[in-house]
């Protein structure tokens, strides 16, 4: 009987003990400057609360927007996550994220958030008077150069640096290595398949946009289009082969300097992962951040898109859950300085860019020169969707026999379609 | 007696009875399930409940350049894969068969592929398939040129056969091996007769094993077409690696596109309809087949 009593003991003390255990699961993009980072917050978060038990589990950028929909779609996603903002923004839309919990984070009003941060910043995740996340990054792209292979083509890296997408092609001519039609070198290359970031900028600057002002219309002026679309053709395997959304990533390689390319399109963070990959040729010197191109005959002077990563709380997850994955990504986000120094992110909140440490940070005020120039990519129900098209239309005039004119025509007509689409 | 019968038919019930569960919980249902979301549209991320919309989703993809191109191109692949996949486990089983030594060895090395995950098979073959890989360097090797890009994977044409190579290598082996199962059931006496009336090894070959293993050969020919038809992994391993999308989308990848990419898991749920009745379709004419074609010895 004793022994009864005593086993019922332990399980009520079991039972009573993990109900008042809150397990948050957290799942987030590979990045590793940012794991060590975030692994000590969540020690910390924990030993100050020991009731609360954190898991971060992390996906290739590549895959995290698949698995989280999947997860979504099942009803199983985990209690906080963050994506690009183009695909979280139709889980905002569906209902699927819960506002932000401001006694969580230990403010009064929206005002109060908002104030916190430069203008703008919590526009992509405010919906109907409710704001949905908090900012990780804001990033956007410059172009990182390897000074030491301009020099060996008799270039001066400071002065013959590309300014627009023609001297681009021109500059990868002269910096380009071959063996027969074999290419071993790589002057620049895109950032495929971001091309909501990188392609939509371009076709922007020669007065082309994806959806009309009123709304009602997807791919405008098509002479922009056209001309991107030829430029990229002329870019690719088929025309000078200057690069290929089928060849190693350039902002991979790049870190290495084992001489396969020269220039990439990249954030911020990527000094960060060139001083932790490699820290010789970050020491060196030979390597430089100059802004993003623009076309010689552009109407307007746009920079490359910039994105942003916001941390999201799951809808469905308990309300004691929700409070406690707020309180925990404001714990995690109110180190900004600690993300910059240690992962390159920046954190748009007004006390990090307003500091020295921001200001006095490697080529900081190239990406916030080119950043004032730049808006978000574009926000919509079925923005994945849309960038999918362009990318498809892209890789086939890159890739295969389809002219520009094909591509555009499949293009709009696809694009139209979408955008009629009712949900 | 009848009984006995009774209570062994009870008891092999019991036996399969999990068998049934599993396959009505993980095949049946899903299929259920797909059959009756294809006439409803569906957002996968919406909380809102799926609405009715008849047969327009069905009528949507009969209509739709994107649907055919898949249709076009899963027909491709499948005629291009399975035809040379049945003549070439055939004759790689003839020559296993045919070898005194080393046999068991070549068995296991043919059929290793075929264990490998798809996506590692791709990955190994995608690194081949770059500029700077083997492919270019053997094909430069075998038509004495220097450094010639022949283009694997910026080439339509190069780049559906770049994934029909992939698929042949992973599942030649797989297929040879019941082909050599084939030969084996054929029994030596039937071989013994012949070559006592004659026969040299060619006609033996020609005029015995090949047409006593006409059943195999069939199974073969309709079970590789029907597993090409379900191809999926290497093509979504290309592009997502950066290979045009339009010339490899088989019907599995729009499939997935649809549903994932895309959302509409009302739309992807018919065109998963009309894949299986495709499916449905081989496998009837491989059981009218098997059925008309059953050797005794």
């Amino acid at each position: 009987m004793k022994k009864l009593i005593l086993l019922f003991v332990i399980l009520a003390f079991i039972t009573t003990f993990a109900a008042s255990t809150i397990e948050l699961i957290f799942w987030t993009h590979e990045d590793p400057n940012r794991t060590p980072l975030e692994e000590k917050y969540i020690q910390e978060f924990e030993q100050m609360y020991p009731n609360v038990k954190i898991t971060r589990v992390t996906y290739p950028s590549g895959k995290i927007a698949e698995v989280i929909l999947t997860a979504f779609a099942a009803k199983k996603g985990p209690d906080i996550f963050n994506m690009e903002i183009q695909n979280e923004y139709p889980y905002i839309l569906n209902g699927r994220v819960a506002p932000i919990n401001l006694e969580a984070i230990g403010l009064k009003s929206y005002d109060e958030l908002k104030e916190l941060y430069i203008e703008g910043a919590l526009e992509p995740v405010t919906y109907e008077g409710e704001i949905y996340g908090l900012p990780l990054e804001l990033t956007n792209w410059a172009v990182f150069v390897n000074k030491k292979y301009f020099r060996e083509v008799g270039l001066d890296p400071e002065k013959d640096y590309p300014k627009t997408w023609e001297e681009m092609m021109e500059v990868s001519e002269k910096l380009v290595i071959r063996e027969g039609e074999i290419l071993k070198r790589r002057g620049f290359d895109f950032r495929y398949p971001y091309y909501f970031t990188f392609f939509l900028p371009m076709v922007e600057q020669l007065g082309g946009a994806l959806i009309s002002e009123d709304g009602k219309t997807a791919i405008v002026n098509d002479e922009a289009w056209l001309k991107v679309l030829r430029f990229m053709k002329e870019w690719g395997p088929n025309g000078k082969n200057l690069g290929s959304p089928t060849y190693t990533n350039a902002r991979k390689t790049f870190n290495k300097d084992n001489n396969t390319v020269t220039m990439c399109l990249s954030g911020l963070y990527q000094i960060d992962r060139i001083r932790a990959q490699n820290p010789e040729f970050y020491e060196s010197g030979e390597w430089m951040v100059v802004p993003y191109p623009v076309f010689e005959n552009a109407v307007k002077d746009v920079r490359c898109n910039y994105y942003g990563h916001y941390y999201m709380v799951n809808a469905e997850s308990s309300k004691e859950k929700q409070y406690w994955a707020w309180k925990f990504i404001n714990y995690m986000l109110s180190h900004p300085e600690d993300y910059l120094l240690n992962v390159g992110l920046i954190q748009p909140r007004k006390t990090l860019i307003e500091s020295d440490t921001f200001k006095n940070y490697p080529y900081a005020d190239v990406f916030i020169e080119d950043m004032k120039k730049s808006h978000s990519v574009p926000l919509l129900a079925n923005g994945p969707q849309f960038e999918q098209l362009i990318r498809e239309a892209v890789e086939a005039v890159m890739l295969t026999d389809t002219t520009p004119e094909e591509a555009l025509k499949i293009l709009k007509e696809k694009a139209n379609e979408l955008l009629k689409e009712e949900w | 007696m009848k009984s006995l019968e009774r209570k062994k038919a009870v008891w092999g019930f019991i036996f399969v009875l999990p068998a049934i569960v599993f396959f009505i919980i993980f095949n049946f249902y899903p299929m259920g399930y797909a059959f009756w979301i294809s006439f409803h549209k569906k957002n996968l991320i919406s909380l809102r409940p799926p609405k009715f919309v008849g047969f327009s989703n069905y009528i949507y993809l009969l209509q739709s350049s994107s649907f055919w191109n898949s249709v076009k191109a899963t027909a491709i692949f499948a005629l291009g894969t399975f035809v040379p996949i049945v003549i070439f486990s055939l004759i790689f089983a003839v020559l296993i068969s045919t070898r005194k030594r080393f046999q068991k060895f070549l068995e296991m090395a043919y059929y290793s592929p075929a264990v490998l995950s798809s996506v590692v098979a791709a990955t190994i073959w995608f690194l081949m398939f770059q500029p700077y890989g083997l492919a270019n360097q053997f094909l430069n090797f075998l038509f004495n040129t220097n450094n010639i890009d022949y283009k694997w994977l910026s080439s339509e044409k190069m780049l559906v056969l770049a994934t029909i190579i992939v698929y042949f290598w992973k599942y030649v082996g797989y297929y040879t091996i019941i082909f050599i199962a084939g030969i084996a059931s054929i029994p030596k006496s039937v071989h013994e007769a012949a070559i006592i009336d004659g026969a040299g090894k060619w006609q033996d070959f020609l005029y015995i094993t090949l047409p006593l293993l006409k059943p195999t050969t069939l199974l073969v020919s309709i079970m590789s077409m029907i597993q090409t038809l379900r191809t999926f992994s290497t093509q979504y391993f290309f592009v997502q690696s950066g290979a045009p999308i339009k010339p490899i989308e088989v019907i599995t990848l729009n499939i997935y596109n649809t549903a994932i990419r895309d959302m509409r898991v009302g739309r992807a749920s018919a065109m998963s309809i009309i894949l299986l009745v495709i499916i449905m379709f081989f496998t009837y004419i491989q059981f009218k087949i098997s059925r008309t074609e059953e050797i005794s010895y």
